[in-house]
């Protein structure tokens, strides 16, 4: 962006104006990318309750009349008893054919939840997979100049926490058990996108896509990503235009993949969207760590720190959005 | 006795810790030995990410059984050879110390 068409940093520089005209283009786009690039009648969506999946289900409603939509909820064991009912309200809200696919079966058969559990158990000594919820989280502060490192949390069923830092063979274990959840579930939508001959609408937004909160070959495998370019707090200004239920819209984003409850922001983003959004939006369209900390009620090392953890992840996650070599 | 041979052993460890570190950073990274300073900030030059940190920490761990907890992943530690340094130095007197 030239400096000359640069708008002075505020909180609303995010903020949306023309959303009619955002949303019938994305739609316009959808239908042109599914019909005409990719050749196929409609669209599958992984349905989960959460905001992502919602507003992309309502776009594709828009885009596809809902006759041509199906939306799949693809719940596992670890899975909240919320998402479902959410999801199965938002395909009936846009009237859209919508069943579900439980998915524990096949993950019992890779031996997801074994190869996790086995290697949580060799960080925390008297971890009970039956009875105790686990997660993964990042404890460092975001304001830091520091990569982040993962850890594991073990809750007891009396409250009691533990947590540890994860030494490398571990995390990777429990990364790589994890990621059978959502290879799986892309398994299966793209069973049913064959079997009608749709295209698989994938749900990631900006900061997933460009951060690399995504599972390659998993979420990150689709035909089209309608929101891949839209700020979190965008989406929700879609949501709200588009009519996703309020409960949805009120749900804190969570990763609905281990035992325990856990955010986006514990696991992996650091900060709340709302703030990260627009550091984000500063970082990538180059205004100063000054201009955009006097708005922001930061420092600005504070902000530079946040730069450099930016471009950090975006550069270590690279290999996630990188096409096979050849 | 036992202690005190322990207390050697920690010795010569320390010794030899600046220049290991060195080498591991230089081989993990990628990079030239010569570009490559004991103060080079190691996360702002780009030479370890945080999967990078992540195998330092299991070097660290490997080699010095020095197990990192929460509160010591911080730049201070961590952001060049000389505090990764200090840090391992820390550990190991702590350790001889008990």
């Amino acid at each position: 962006m030239k400096t000359k068409d640069k708008k002075p940093f505020s909180k609303n520089i995010l903020y949306i104006e023309n959303i009619e005209e955002v949303c019938n283009e994305i739609i316009e786009k959808l239908k042109n990318d599914v019909t005409r690039k990719l050749q196929r009648k409609g669209a599958i969506v992984g349905i989960s309750g959460g905001i992502d999946s919602s507003v992309v289900m309502a776009l594709a409603a828009k885009a596809f009349e809902s006759k041509r939509v199906t939306g799949i909820m693809l719940p596992e064991q670890d899975s909240s008893g919320d998402s479902e009912v959410l999801a199965r309200d938002l395909a009936d809200k846009f009237n859209v054919e919508s069943f579900v696919e439980n998915i524990t079966g096949a993950l019992d058969g890779f031996g997801c939840y074994q190869r996790r559990d086995e290697a949580i158990a060799r960080v925390i000594k008297d971890f009970d997979p039956k009875v105790d919820k686990a997660k993964i989280e990042i404890k460092q502060d975001i304001n830091q100049n520091m990569p982040a490192i993962s850890s594991i949390t073990v809750i007891k069923p009396n409250g009691k926490i533990e947590s540890k830092v994860l030494p490398l063979k571990e995390y990777l274990q429990i990364v790589a058990s994890t990621n059978f959840k959502q290879r799986s579930r892309m398994t299966m939508l793209y069973y049913h996108a064959e079997r009608l001959h749709y295209a698989v609408i994938g749900t990631p937004n900006k900061h997933e896509v460009e951060q690399g909160f995504f599972v390659k070959y998993g979420d990150g495998g689709a035909d089209v990503m309608p929101i891949g370019h839209l700020y979190k707090t965008q989406v929700y200004q879609l949501a709200e235009y588009l009519g996703v239920p309020q409960e949805i819209i009120d749900r804190t984003p969570t990763t609905d993949t281990y035992t325990a409850e856990q955010t986006q922001e514990d696991f992996f983003y650091q900060m709340p969207f709302e703030t990260m959004d627009l550091i984000w939006y500063g970082w990538e369209n180059g205004y100063s760590a000054n201009e955009v900390g006097k708005v922001m009620g930061k420092t600005t090392e504070e902000i530079e720190n946040n730069y450099k953890n930016f471009g950090r992840k975006k550069k270590t996650t690279e290999y996630l959005r990188m096409k096979p070599i050849f | 006795m036992l202690k005190n041979k322990f207390i050697n052993h920690v010795k010569i460890i320390i010794m030899k810790l600046k220049e290991e570190i060195k080498n591991y950073i230089i081989e993990a990274s990628l990079e030239d030995a010569d570009k490559i300073k004991d103060d080079t900030l190691i996360f702002d030059t780009g030479l370890l990410d945080s999967m990078g940190l992540l195998f330092l920490i299991e070097f660290l761990n490997e080699n010095y059984q020095v197990e990192v907890i929460d509160d010591e992943l911080n730049p201070k530690n961590f952001e060049s050879i000389n505090s990764i340094v200090s840090f391992v130095e820390g550990k190991l007197k702590t350790q001889a110390a008990v």
